[in-house]
């Protein structure tokens, strides 16, 4: 490389102090904590390549501007590692409050702990880690695929072959929805499960995965579980060109605005709306009160609703 | 080295003509693994080998096999391109914002996100030539690169609600024979073409081959890369609408990982990393293999960890191979 | 064979064959204690198998090899060379990261494990002994990588001493050295035929053979042809053993008239390789380009070439002034050019006889991009027959032919350019007697048609043989530029020694 060393430092930290400037919201009505200074909150989450997240995170960057809270949001790129540092210098910026939103479930606790220890309340958001937090504030995963199994069971009158995608093998999410799949399938003895594959997350592979499944079972297939919207929709377009969607029950969890149109058009036939505008705003709001010492919940569980075509006009926008 | 064959055999023997021969060897020896998984796929599962499964691989293996085909263009000059995936999601994201309902005619976004492809292509092509440094780092560099703009471009959310006549493009059938296949064929003809048939495909091998001696045969070598480049970013674009059609969504993710199963087929294929050697049919056959394995895997339900050990045996044999090739040469 | 105590090798009835083919039938050798023996024959002739089976690399079908009395059985490398046989390989074996102390020893370090403790200096202490009995003035502790091939080639030759070798193989050892350090490397082959040592000696280049050899066995096809004393051969009849055939005269007669002058430089510089250049070439006629390796004679021939820019001075192509600034500019003003590195610049190795062929000439035969495949075959076959390349097919590839026969594809790639300037870099370097003489058939019609050729040569007789006119360079000056009836031998070298 050509460039030196010195000059690439330079860019490289004007480009950062650019970006920073670009996250720092400016805003007209400001909070303040007892020096009159203005509230920081610092966010690190998952993965702002994620949807879900993203809806997440703007939701609580609207609630924050609203609030006049500065909000320093940074990406984790799905590294526990580097949400841990990304942790470490919030801490060092002295923030008022640290959201995370954890990657993974053990991996990232120490940063849970380091925040503890330097007196900065910390609120987990959407999942959790197994060092306690201050705060959390999320769903349950196991119950958004209780509620998506059961509605497969009432449909299939308790009786079928279905078969089930999962997300990243080993992830909080993946083993939580796979977990509350199986407990419904145990009180259902009569669906039979019977192939289950990773496609991780991933709208073009689990077409694929479909496909060969479709050649695999044919028309034994009753109905397809997809730990998420994009898996869902995915399997969904290879059973409708396969001229199979009729007769197949797709079901998956998040929905995403894709997910909400494929409801509506009878491609999907549910899923399960994990509310991010709540998740986003009880967060900031949750930081808020433990800042100001005010009274607060230590668990916010927000719950999950299936999304079939008969409420669906609630959560389209 | 150059004498000791011509030591141990008269030119004009048999023998010596069988050995010339066996420099063909390990396309048939791809193409009898292929064969061999096949059979056993067909023994093990009475649904491997109908019409409709076979349709159903080729269809999934064509937007790696366009990936491949770009990639091996490159390889055999003796670089390397690691941004496709990137470039797939950038076109896509670009295909899929001109292709709502109702908005252009599907021939905008076609053409948009083939210009955009070509565009990352040249842009490559260009910072390879221009600076000594190698293409595996600047394409790395252009692979983040072309992610983060994805995303920026997309705001970090699938680009979604496209057009009928847009999603036909990937996901539809002509006589029964779904588009992606029909643009397989096609684009695998026109690419053996330029490597078997033209002046600028006799220029990849040769400046992959020794690239000294292309340059003192008057061959101009930041020409033939350029294109090489460009020429890799539009199959890339290619891939990328397609892949958008048939998902009905430009995905900012879309295409992440591509790069290393479009670069393992070439490899498959006897494309040799060291450059000026390689083939369109050898890279579709090592597509095909990576596609049927995957499927076949699929229908035996056997799950996707074993899928990847037996991918990675499958590449290093295909190298280990490829050197032993090289120092018998 | 009778077994004769002054016979300290002797190999009788060797054969081996590859695939049925024969490439040793009946072998023999026999060499005494501290002569010089050279080993003759074309390439293809079996001198490499031969030589590979002695050191233990390939094993022998059948016959007999007998060192120093006893039997030498199918035995490993390392074997062989503790029992005293060593071969100095034309591409040097060495670990350029180690000393040269290192590498004299490697692989004897220590007699004990794997990871007992390395002593540096006693290794270096030892091998500097070495190096002063054998007069060799180079410091043990230094990387080999800071070596010239010359010293490269001194200290795998000490390691052979060092191994006690009786008998050291030398494949070609000078040809990439240059006079002075030929000069020491056959002191030092004097010296060690003094103390007994025998040398095997593998060359193309007769004057060597002539200054050094005292037993010369000539290889043809695989088949032993004879042994003969050096001091009862001459030159006709050692070519006429290795070929087969009688070759007349190596240079033909010329009787052209040279034309019009067609190239020429003036006061020709880039920095740090040549200084003040200046020649002219006419048609039909031969400009030799003489001097001593690194005297700068390649780096005009790649400037004229367009490889490289010149720093100051010009070129004039009938008389008008021509920028070349890449080999592109060099091919479309007409000229031609064969490297002294045929790896490395001549072709392009798993590439066809005929894509080679064709390479630099290609738009020629193709419309819209797309090549012509019975045009592109018609013309690589004509110049195949033309220059006699001897290839299974035209699509075999380059990399499985001869020496002689890759030069003549990369010489058929350049004639098709149709230049009318030709520059010929060591076209003959390592390639054998018979596709020599072919060359310079080659050179002389090329003259005859009205080309003007440049011929770059280290080899005085043939530099001396084929030049209408002789430029001699010396550490990047133009020292001399002497008419084919001042130049001799003598004189020539005279000025390439010049400063």
């Amino acid at each position: 490389m050509t460039m030196k060393p010195i000059s690439s430092i330079v860019i490289t930290l004007s480009l950062i102090s650019t970006l920073v400037a670009c996250n720092q919201s400016t805003t007209s009505e400001t909070s303040k904590n007892g020096d009159g200074k203005k509230l920081v909150i610092g966010a690190t989450m998952l993965s702002m390549q994620n949807e879900f997240i993203v809806n997440v995170h703007d939701e609580m960057a609207k609630k924050a501007e609203a609030d006049g809270i500065d909000l320093i949001t940074v990406d984790a790129e799905r590294s526990a590692l580097k949400q841990v540092e990304q942790v470490e210098s919030f801490i060092a910026q002295h923030v008022d409050a640290i959201i995370m939103n954890p990657c993974e479930v053990e991996a990232s606790s120490p940063a849970v702990a380091k925040a503890l220890a330097a007196k900065i309340p910390i609120i987990n958001v959407n999942s959790e880690t197994s060092t306690k937090p201050s705060a959390f504030v999320g769903s349950d995963d196991v119950e958004s695929a209780r509620i998506a199994m059961k509605f497969i069971a009432e449909k299939l009158g308790g009786k079928g072959t279905i078969v089930m995608m999962h997300g990243y093998m080993g992830q909080a999410a993946q083993i939580k929805r796979e977990q509350g799949a199986r407990e419904i399938l145990k009180q259902y003895p009569n669906i039979k499960l019977i192939a289950h594959q990773t496609a991780e997350w991933d709208r073009a592979k689990a077409m694929s995965l479909m496909e060969n499944w479709i050649q695999s079972y044919g028309s034994q297939i009753n109905a397809v579980f997809a730990q998420n919207d994009e898996m869902g929709l995915g399997a969904a377009k290879a059973l409708a060109d396969a001229g199979l969607k009729d007769k197949v029950v797709v079901v998956s969890i998040d929905a995403i605005p894709d997910a909400l149109q494929a409801v509506q058009k009878g491609t999907l036939d549910a899923t399960v709306f994990q509310n991010a505008q709540q998740q986003g705003s009880k967060a900031i709001e949750t930081a808020e009160k433990i800042i100001k010492g005010q009274p607060y919940e230590k668990e916010t569980l927000i719950p999950f609703q299936l999304v079939t075509k008969a409420n669906l006009s609630q959560f389209m926008k | 080295m150059e004498n000791n064959l011509n030591s141990y055999f008269d030119k004009d023997s048999g023998s010596y003509k069988l050995l010339v021969r066996l420099q063909e060897v390990r396309k048939y020896g791809l193409l009898i693994a292929f064969v061999a998984v096949c059979l056993a796929l067909s023994l093990t599962t009475p649904r491997f080998l109908t019409i409709q499964n076979l349709m159903i691989i080729v269809t999934q293996v064509s937007i790696n096999a366009l990936l491949a085909f770009g990639v091996t263009f490159v390889i055999i000059t003796g670089g390397i391109d690691l941004s496709i995936g990137s470039m797939v999601a950038v076109t896509g994201v670009v295909a899929a914002t001109f292709a709502h309902p109702d908005e252009y005619p599907v021939i905008v976004p076609v053409a948009v996100g083939l210009l955009a492809g070509l565009l990352f292509g040249a842009f490559n092509g260009f910072v390879v030539t221009r600076s000594k440094v190698p293409p595996f780092i600047v394409t790395l560099g252009t692979m983040t690169i072309g992610r983060g703009l994805a995303l920026i471009l997309s705001k970090g959310r699938p680009v979604s609600n496209l057009s009928d006549s847009f999603n036909f493009i990937g996901g539809g059938k002509i006589l029964g024979i779904p588009t992606l296949i029909i643009t397989l064929i096609v684009t695998f003809i026109a690419c053996t073409v330029v490597l078997r048939k033209t002046v600028l495909g006799r220029y990849m091998y040769a400046v992959g081959g020794n690239e000294q001696a292309a340059r003192a045969s008057g061959i101009e070598l930041s020409t033939v890369k350029m294109i090489v480049y460009t020429l890799c970013g539009g199959l890339a674009a290619l891939a990328g609408i397609l892949l958008t059609s048939r998902i009905t969504t430009g995905q900012p993710n879309a295409g992440a990982g591509f790069e290393l199963d479009a670069i393992a087929a070439a490899i498959i294929g006897g494309t040799s990393t060291s450059g000026g050697t390689g083939t369109m049919t050898g890279t579709l056959l090592g597509a095909l293999l990576i596609g049927v394995i995957s499927n076949g895997l699929d229908l035996l339900n056997v799950t996707s960890y074993y899928q990847q050990v037996v991918m990675g045996i499958i590449i290093i044999g295909a190298v280990v191979l490829d050197s032993v090739n090289q120092i018998k040469n | 064979m009778n077994s004769n105590s002054d016979y300290i090798l002797q190999v009788s009835g060797l054969t081996k064959t590859f695939s049925g083919v024969k490439a040793l039938d009946q072998v023999q050798l026999a060499v005494r204690k501290g002569e010089v023996h050279a080993l003759m024959g074309e390439n293809g002739a079996g001198k490499s198998t031969l030589m590979k089976i002695l050191i233990g690399l390939l094993p022998a079908d059948s016959g007999e090899i007998i060192f120093e009395g006893a039997e030498l059985t199918a035995a490993h490398v390392r074997d062989v060379m503790k029992k005293g046989i060593s071969m100095i390989h034309q591409e040097m074996l060495v670990v350029p990261e180690l000393t040269v102390a290192q590498n004299i020893f490697l692989g004897r370090e220590t007699k004990g494990k794997l990871f007992s403790w390395l002593d540096d200096r006693t290794l270096t202490k030892q091998a500097a002994m070495l190096l002063r009995e054998m007069d060799i003035q180079i410091d043990p502790s230094i990387k080999m990588k800071y070596l010239s091939v010359a010293q490269m080639q001194m200290v795998e030759i000490a390691k052979a001493i060092s191994n006690n070798a009786k008998v050291i193989i030398m494949d070609e050892p000078t040809s990439a050295l240059s006079e002075k350090e030929v000069a020491t490397l056959f002191r030092l082959i004097k010296d060690l035929t003094s103390k007994g040592v025998a040398i095997i000696y593998i060359s193309h280049k007769m004057e060597e053979i002539t200054a050094l050899a005292d037993t010369i066995t000539v290889l043809r096809d695989g088949k032993y042809i004879g042994t003969r004393p050096a001091s009862e051969l001459d030159m006709d009849t050692l070519i006429t053993m290795m070929v087969g055939r009688k070759i007349e005269s190596l240079f033909p007669e010329s009787t052209t008239q040279r034309g019009n002058e067609i190239l020429s430089v003036k006061q020709l510089t880039r920095h740090g390789q040549f200084t003040n250049i200046n020649f002219a070439v006419h048609e039909g006629e031969v400009l030799g380009i003489g001097g001593l390796m690194g005297a700068g004679r390649t780096e005009v021939a790649r400037t004229i070439f367009g490889l490289d820019q010149p720093d100051s001075g010009q070129m004039y192509i009938r008389g008008e002034q021509a920028d070349i600034r890449s080999p592109q500019d060099a091919i479309r003003r007409g000229i031609g050019y064969v490297s002294e590195d045929r790896k490395g610049f001549g072709f392009i190795p798993r590439l066809s006889v005929r894509e080679n062929i064709t390479l630099a000439s290609l738009p020629a035969h193709a419309k819209g991009g797309l090549v012509r495949a019975a045009s592109e075959s018609a013309v690589a076959n004509r110049m195949m027959a033309d220059l006699r390349i001897k290839a299974a097919s035209p699509e075999q590839f380059v990399t499985f032919l001869s020496g002689g026969n890759q030069q003549k594809v990369v010489i058929g790639k350049v004639l098709l350019s149709s230049p009318s300037i030709i520059i010929l870099d060591e076209p003959t370097r390592g390639i054998d007697i018979g596709a020599k003489a072919e060359i310079y058939k080659l050179i002389h019609q090329l003259k005859e048609a009205g080309k003007a050729v440049i011929l770059i040569s280290s080899e005085l007789p043939e530099l001396l043989g084929l030049s209408d006119r002789i430029v001699v360079m010396a550490k990047g000056k133009q020292t001399a530029e002497l008419s084919a009836q001042e130049a001799s031998q003598e004189v020539v070298m005279h000025y390439a020694m010049q400063v």
